[in-house]
C-alpha cells in the first residue's frame, strides 16, 4: 500500500535516487529560481520525477479508506510539493515573458545538452514573442510613418540586470571570487566559507550557482 | 518574497509531539514518520502536527531551546555581541509563533516564552538597521551575513538588494562620465 520510497530514476551510471533526494533537489532549484534575477537552466527531470512521484502517491492515496487519517496527512503533502512545482514554473514562465528576446538570442547559441528551455517552454518563448511582434505591428507600427515603422528587436528587449545583489549560503569553500571595484576602490577578491551567508553582486557568483555550490536564500 | 512563503520553507522543520492515538509508520514523500504509539513522542514535520493538533489527535511537545532561561541566556549574548550570535534554530521566529499559536496550552510559560522571542527579533532587527546603515554609507559591495535567519533576511528584501543595486548603477553612470 505504501509506496517504496527508492526509485529506480537515476541519472546515468549514479545509484537510484530517492523521492526525500528529489524533494529537497526541487526545494532548493525552486528558491534559486526565484531568488536569481535571470533564468536558470530547466530542471525538468527533477520536475517530472517529482510530479510522477505525486501521480503514484495520489493513486495510493485514492485506494484507502475514507475515514484513514493517512489521506488528509498525504493530500497534504501532495497539496504542498504541487505548490513548489507550480511556483518554480511560473516564475520560470514570467521570466520567459519578460526577457523573451534576450532569452532566445542567448538559447540560439547554446548547444543541445546546454538547452535552458525545456522544449515545451521554448515553444512556449517562441509563440510568444511572434504574438507580440505581430501584436505590436496591428496596434500601432501600422499606423505610423513608413519610416518609422522597423521594429529593431534587440533594441528593444528587456535584459535581466545581473548586477543585481543576491543573497547566498556558500555550500563549499570557495576561494577567489572577484568583486569589480568602482573608480576609486580596485578589483576585491574574496573567499567564502563554508556554510556562510553573504549578500553579493549576481554576476560574480552566477558560475558557482550554476555549478551548484552556492545555493541562494 | 512572501513571508508566508518563508513561514512554508519553516514548515519542513521536524518538532516533538505526542500522539493520542496508535498507527503504523506512514511513507510521505518527504521520508518516513511515526510508528505512533500513544503516550509515546515521536519527530515530525510542523505542518503535519500543526494539523494533528487542531484535530486534537496529539501534543505538541516544545524543542529544547524554548525555554525561558535558555531564551533569556540567547538573549544577553545576543545584546552583548556586537554581531550576530547563532541563533538556537533556523527559523526561531516562525516555529515560535506558529508552535505558541497552535498549542499555548501544550507548552509551558508560553506567554513569557513568546515575549523573549520577541524580544530577540527586535535585537537583531535593530542590529541589522544599524549595519545595513553603515554598510551602505561605507559604500561597500559585499558583505558576510552569519547566522542571520531566513525570516530576517527576507525582511530587509527588497531594500536593501534594490539599494545596492541602485547605488551601483548611479556609481557606472558616474564612470561613464
Amino acid at each position: 500500500m505504501d509506496n517504496d520510497n527508492d526509485l529506480s530514476f537515476g541519472l546515468s551510471d549514479e545509484e537510484p535516487i530517492s523521492a526525500q533526494k528529489v524533494l529537497k533537489t526541487l526545494e532548493e532549484v525552486w528558491l534559486n529560481e526565484k531568488l536569481s534575477p535571470e533564468l536558470l537552466k530547466h530542471q525538468t527531470e527533477v520536475v517530472d520525477c517529482m510530479l510522477d512521484q505525486v501521480q503514484q502517491m495520489e493513486e495510493n492515496v485514492s485506494k484507502l479508506r475514507k475515514n484513514d487519517f493517512r489521506v488528509v496527512v498525504h493530500r497534504m503533502e501532495l497539496e504542498r510539493i504541487r505548490y513548489i512545482v507550480a511556483s518554480y514554473l511560473r516564475t520560470r514562465l514570467d521570466k520567459i515573458e519578460m526577457f523573451t528576446n534576450k532569452i532566445l538570442d542567448d538559447e540560439d547559441k547554446r548547444e543541445p545538452e546546454e538547452k535552458y528551455l525545456s522544449p515545451k517552454e521554448f515553444k512556449f518563448a517562441r509563440e510568444y514573442s511572434s504574438l507580440m511582434e505581430s501584436h505590436l505591428q496591428a496596434l500601432a507600427l501600422k499606423h505610423m510613418p513608413t519610416y518609422v515603422q522597423k521594429f529593431d528587436k534587440s533594441k528593444m528587449s528587456i535584459v535581466p540586470n545581473i548586477s543585481s545583489h543576491v543573497f547566498l549560503r556558500a555550500k563549499r569553500n570557495i576561494t577567489g571570487i572577484i568583486i569589480e571595484g568602482d573608480n576609486e576602490t580596485g578589483d576585491e577578491e574574496i573567499d567564502l566559507e563554508e556554510n556562510s551567508q553573504h549578500i553579493i553582486q549576481y554576476k560574480c557568483i552566477d558560475r558557482y550557482l550554476k555549478a551548484e555550490t552556492v545555493q541562494l536564500i | 518574497m512572501d513571508p508566508t512563503e518563508v513561514e512554508f520553507i519553516a514548515e519542513n522543520k521536524m518538532v516533538s509531539i505526542v500522539p493520542n492515538f496508535t498507527f503504523d509508520r506512514i511513507f510521505l514523500i518527504s521520508g518516513e514518520v511515526g510508528p505512533f504509539r500513544a503516550g509515546l513522542p515521536v519527530k515530525i514535520p510542523i505542518w503535519m502536527a500543526l494539523n494533528l493538533r487542531q484535530r486534537q489527535k496529539c501534543r505538541i511537545m516544545a524543542p529544547d531551546w524554548m525555554d525561558p532561561e535558555k531564551l533569556e541566556e540567547i538573549k544577553e549574548e545576543e545584546s552583548q555581541s556586537r554581531y550576530f550570535t547563532k541563533m538556537p534554530s533556523e527559523h526561531y521566529m516562525v516555529e515560535g509563533f506558529l508552535l505558541l499559536d497552535a498549542a499555548a496550552e501544550d507548552i509551558p510559560r508560553s506567554d513569557e516564552i513568546r515575549t523573549i522571542i520577541k524580544d530577540i527579533w527586535d535585537i537583531r532587527m535593530s542590529k541589522l538597521r544599524s549595519s545595513i546603515d553603515a554598510f551602505v554609507k561605507s559604500g561597500g559591495s559585499h558583505a558576510k551575513l552569519d547566522h542571520l535567519t531566513a525570516l530576517e533576511i527576507n525582511s530587509i528584501r527588497p531594500l536593501l538588494p534594490h539599494a545596492l543595486d541602485e547605488l551601483h548603477r548611479l556609481e557606472n553612470a558616474l564612470r561613464i562620465l
